[in-house]
């Protein structure tokens, strides 16, 4: 009973964390039709550039005195700054002038930004070579049991965090008049524009938040394995990016709920995975989800199924 | 003479060797209703693209208003005061009726994004306004009692309505309507122009329609101007089309016979470029 509570917990750590990732991908696929490769280094330079603020601040690497509480918080929003910025910055540069190219353009191109974004990222200047270990900014204790599930405060502060930022982006998208605005422009762009919306803002603003909660991500990843801070090009961004991805598509590509839906339905999957059958095959489990998804609902959990007219 | 409030002169456009439209001009005086007619395939929605701005005409210019407009981006003609709706209906289905015409309202409003994210007052006055202004578009359309659904499970005929009135929410000075009245019962034509004729005068709108059904289009019309192949072959009075014998050949492909009373119109989602 212990274990599967405890499984629970860690899976909804876990799961939100990816959730807010998917929700990246999820977005720039509703609107633009195309997969945004280069989001999980969007995730990675999230989490490299928490890492960056925080040691430059000089708090304290693992074990060191305790940081300021609010220590914790400026480097959540200096990482969602930067990569807001960054993403508003791939969109204008690389995608937009590609917005009437044919799809498969817009892919490759995708790609070359990831590996350049790979690659930048391990200049000396910037990120360099090798793996870090980030400073510890939250207290590494557990903040209280319940039959005997502990409950870490870095859990606690994934999940919460995960689940502020999506209630805003929810409210955002289905409460507010740029929310109603992007709909819009994810039904059908053209006839969007046509109605008066400024597609390339609303686009541009796409990207800024789902860069921003891309960050966040980084950010929560670092805090929750503070060992695991990968040199840049290293394959674990972009397995983590492609979990994320198969949580968007297990919701149900270009569905906001879909992405939040699916991230926590992978983060359990992998939990209970890894704690009832074996924890080497992590991966296994959340790509056999995705087939079987696929299989039974091809349009993903929440996707609406269209038929291709002839 | 006042300075028409649509003034089209001399557009173009050819799809790689298919010569699409052939300078085709177009004066409006403001309030005219007037039509634009032709076989299929003469150009008649790529005139309506063009206007849009969905393409850039390759010559010509296109001033609405007195304001030079050709080039711009469409989100920037519909805020000067040109909107259409879609001949292949083009609704945002995942949105709610009401939403489909708020997200219209928007390029009139006056608050930006800031002002949309820090939630001042201002803004959610003109929220409120908007939706006044929305709810009260959907009560002329008779689709308030629709207002919650999703646009997608509306029938038919509502969502060609809807389409007219997310088109009168972005408050144009010129209405384009592409084929309002495709696939509707005699029944429901007329009470399409009955409407058409009333948002006319309570808007103070000028309307350009294209329509396959001659017996509406001459009936509601001041004017027609007939397009075949992308060259405009004639323009005048609803009578003096009729009669005229290149139309005549145009539709009929032979001389001595009228244009249909009523021809049939194409299936509503014939496959075609966007939009
Ligand atoms: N984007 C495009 N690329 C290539 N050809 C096009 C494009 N848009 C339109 N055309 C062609 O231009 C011609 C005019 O098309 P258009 O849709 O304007 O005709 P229409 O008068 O509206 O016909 P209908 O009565 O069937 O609606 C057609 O031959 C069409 O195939
Ligand atoms: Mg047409």
């Amino acid at each position: 009973m212990t274990k599967l509570l405890q499984t629970l917990f860690d899976g909804l750590a876990v799961g939100s964390l990816y959730a807010l990732i998917a929700l990246g991908y999820t977005m720039v696929y509703g609107i633009l039709q195309f997969i945004n490769f280069a989001h999980s280094d969007v995730f990675m330079t999230g989490a490299w550039v928490a890492y960056v603020v925080a040691a430059t601040a000089g708090w304290a690497a693992l074990g060191g005195d305790a940081p300021p509480l609010y220590a914790g918080l400026f480097t959540l929003f200096a990482s969602m700054l930067f990569c807001a910025i960054l993403g508003f910055g791939i969109e204008r540069l690389a995608y937009r002038p590609l917005r009437k190219a044919p799809r498969l353009n817009v892919l490759i191109t995708a790609i070359g930004i990831s590996l350049f974004l790979e690659n930048i990222g391990q200049r000396p200047e910037l990120f360099g070579t090798q793996p870090q270990k980030m400073p510890q900014l939250l207290p590494d204790t557990t903040l209280f049991t319940i039959a005997d599930v502990n409950f870490r405060v870095v859990d606690l502060t994934v999940i919460a965090v995960a689940l502020v930022l999506m209630a805003v982006l929810q409210w955002l998208v289905f409460h507010t008049r740029l929310g109603r605005a992007m709909r819009a422009v994810s039904h059908n762009f053209s006839v969007a524009s046509l109605m008066g919306i400024n597609v390339d803002a609303v686009i541009s603003f796409t990207f800024v938040v789902g860069s921003a909660m891309a960050a966040a991500a980084g950010f929560l990843y670092v805090m929750k394995y503070p060992g695991a801070l990968k040199q840049p090009a290293d394959s674990t961004w972009i397995l983590l990016g492609l979990k994320c991805f198969v949580a968007a598509v297990i919701g149900g590509i270009g569905n906001v709920r879909g992405a939040m839906l699916g991230g926590v339905l992978i983060g359990l999957m992998e939990m209970f995975g890894a704690a009832y059958l074996s924890p080497h095959m992590r991966d296994i489990y959340v790509f056999s989800l995705l087939i079987i998804v696929l299989l039974v609902r091809p349009a993903g959990l929440l996707g609406r199924a269209t038929v291709e007219k002839v | 003479m006042t300075a028409p409030i649509l003034d089209v002169r001399a557009i173009s456009i050819a799809f790689g060797g298919l010569k699409a439209v052939t300078d085709f001009s177009l004066s409006l005086p403001a309030g005219a209703l007037q039509g634009l007619i032709g076989p299929n395939g003469a150009g008649k929605t790529t005139v309506f693209n063009l206007l849009t701005g969905v393409y850039r005409p390759q010559t010509g210019e296109i001033h609405l208003d007195g304001r030079r407009v050709d080039g711009l981006k469409p989100n920037r003609i519909a805020a000067a005061g040109l909107a259409r709706t879609f001949q292949n209906i083009r609704l945002f289905g995942d949105l709610t009726v009401l939403d489909n015409v708020r997200v219209a309202c928007h390029v009139r409003a006056e608050t930006g994004l800031a002002a949309a994210i820090f939630r001042t007052r201002a803004h959610y006055g003109e929220e409120a306004a908007i939706r006044e202004r929305a709810l009260s578009l959907l009560e002329i359309f008779g689709l308030s009692h629709r207002a919650g659904e999703y646009a997608r499970n509306l029938p038919y005929g509502d969502q060609r309505r809807l389409e007219i009135a997310r088109a009168l929410a972005t408050g144009p000075k010129v209405l384009l309507l592409d084929e309002p009245a495709a696939g509707m019962n005699p029944q429901e034509k007329r009470a399409l122009a009955d409407l058409i004729a009333l948002v006319r005068r309570q808007f103070g709108l000028t309307v350009l329609l294209i329509e396959h059904d001659m017996g509406l289009v001459m009936n509601i019309c001041e004017a027609i101007t007939v397009i075949d192949h992308g060259v405009t072959i004639a323009r005048g009075t609803p009578a003096e089309v009729q009669a005229d014998p290149a139309v005549i050949e145009a539709y009929l492909g032979a001389p001595d016979e009228p244009p249909p009373a009523s021809a049939p119109a194409p299936a509503p989602d014939s496959a075609k470029a966007d939009p």
